[in-house]
């Protein structure tokens, strides 16, 4: 929906992780923080607030983007995935990024790890499974506890079990 | 770490969005963002009526002929970086836009506004000058169309006067027979350049027959290497090094110094970059 006046608070229908929602929100709202206060959902970790660390990164209409770096009246419309759709409630497994990263030690506070997981869900793992393309794509979000060296050989093992039909990682 | 309060507007056509424009003193143009909501966050930029042209009806648009490539002020790096067509009109456009932030960044990024924000160590600032981009403007006084190298003024100032919006940038093709190499120093995949080049090269029979160089990340605007383009022709890879480089060295004299770099490196790293242009456009072209 176009609105033609500038005005203060902007209605915002979204899907989040499936979920419809409907909110009348300030204009200045981060889609970061809309998420995490508005919808509830803590998953999504702020780190920078200024477009640099990539934990807040979330999927919006297929692509990962910062959370922190979008307003919520941007979404209206939109669908919106967080780190708690890898996994919902209920499911009695991790998704097998999530059982990678656990299997590989990948996460020490598990600060960055939303992020990191929701850059990895948004691409095709066939466009980027070589070890330099893993590199390269992992370089959007900061981790201070790991190195990285075990996010990479995680993202490498849950990668190398990817059959390309599509079924193993959409949540 | 939030943006202060202001008053948001998504309008439908350019000529609500250039309204919205003139409402305020302190409106802005709201594209990707990736530059506009970090300033807004730190309460570096004042604004009072934030104009979102998302939903302008058009202004997504990656147009590709053999003319050139016409980016719309919607359509997003990882959009034009993706666009197969405009890759082989203007090789110049992919080349640039890998350098360009991170894949998260790209997604929302958009060329134009990379344009107007017109950060010293963009890419994409020096690739429109280097391939004679030309900017499409609308504003209260109508449309005009600015050239990229009157374009760039300063630091972060452009040629837009209040209440103007860029509507697109027209990249010519890539001349015949060319190549574009854009290569950079940074201290991390995806960071702002400390210094960068820009080459459109053109090689045939082992030689460079002549090329456009520009620097960026040296002054506050992209930096025509002409003393280099100059050195250039007639450049062989059995010819030294050192010709090049005392070219860029005399180029670059205005380089600037900060936390990242002095302005010696920077001057330095432009002329490895030039030496390595050269040879890699010769090495492209004997394998064509």
């Amino acid at each position: 929906m176009t609105i033609s006046e500038p005005i203060s608070e902007v209605d915002v229908e979204v899907t989040v992780n499936g979920q419809p929602q409907r909110h009348r929100v300030p204009a200045r709202l981060l889609l970061s923080d809309y998420i995490r206060d508005t919808v509830g959902l803590t998953g999504t970790h702020l780190g920078c607030e200024h477009g640099y660390c990539g934990a807040c990164t979330v999927i919006v209409d297929g692509d990962a983007v910062r959370s922190c770096l979008m307003l919520a009246a941007q979404v209206d419309g939109a669908e919106v995935r967080t780190v708690e759709d890898l996994a919902p409630a209920g499911a009695d497994s991790l998704s097998p990024m999530q059982q990678a990263f656990h299997d590989n030690h990948a996460l020490q506070c598990g600060f960055c790890t939303a992020g990191f997981l929701m850059t990895l869900e948004s691409v095709d793992p066939t466009e980027w499974n070589e070890p330099e393309r893993v590199v390269e794509l992992l370089s959007g979000n900061l981790c201070r506890c790991t190195g990285y060296q075990n996010i990479v050989t995680a993202v490498t093992e849950a990668w190398s079990a990817y059959d390309g039909s599509g079924g193993s990682d959409d949540g | 770490m939030k943006p202060a309060p202001f008053d948001y507007c998504r309008p439908a056509t350019v000529a609500e969005a250039l309204e919205a424009l003139g409402s305020s003193e302190s409106s802005r143009v709201l594209a990707g963002g990736q530059s506009l909501i970090p300033a807004m966050n730190f309460r570096l930029t004042d604004v009072s009526v934030l104009v979102d042209i998302n939903r302008v009806d058009g202004l997504a648009s990656v147009d590709c002929d053999l003319g050139g490539v016409t980016v719309g002020a919607a359509a997003t790096q990882t959009r034009v970086l993706e666009h197969e067509g405009a890759a082989g009109v203007v090789g110049g456009l992919r080349a640039a836009l890998r350098h360009v932030g991170h894949l998260q960044i790209r997604n929302r990024g958009t060329v134009c506004g990379s344009l107007a924000h017109a950060d010293p160590a963009a890419e994409l600032p020096a690739l429109a000058v280097a391939s004679g981009a030309v900017i499409a403007v609308s504003g209260p006084d109508g449309e005009r169309r600015i050239d990229a190298a009157d374009f760039f003024i300063g630091p972060f100032w452009t040629a837009l006067e209040d209440g103007e919006l860029i509507t697109e940038v027209h990249f010519p093709a890539q001349p015949p027979g060319s190549v574009t190499i854009v290569d950079e120093i940074s201290r991390r995949a995806g960071d702002f350049a400390v210094a960068g080049l820009v080459a459109t090269v053109q090689a045939d029979g082992g030689a460079v027959r002549s090329a456009r160089l520009v620097g960026f990340g040296l002054g506050g605007v992209p930096t025509r290497l002409e003393t280099a383009e100059a050195a250039i022709e007639g450049w062989a890879a059995d010819h030294p090094a050192d010709t090049l480089a005392e070219a860029v060295m005399a180029d670059t004299a205005d380089a600037f110094d900060d936390i990242h770099a002095t302005s010696w490196y920077r001057r330095e790293a432009v002329a490895a970059l030039t030496v390595r242009a050269a040879r890699q456009a010769l090495a492209d072209a004997e394998a064509a």
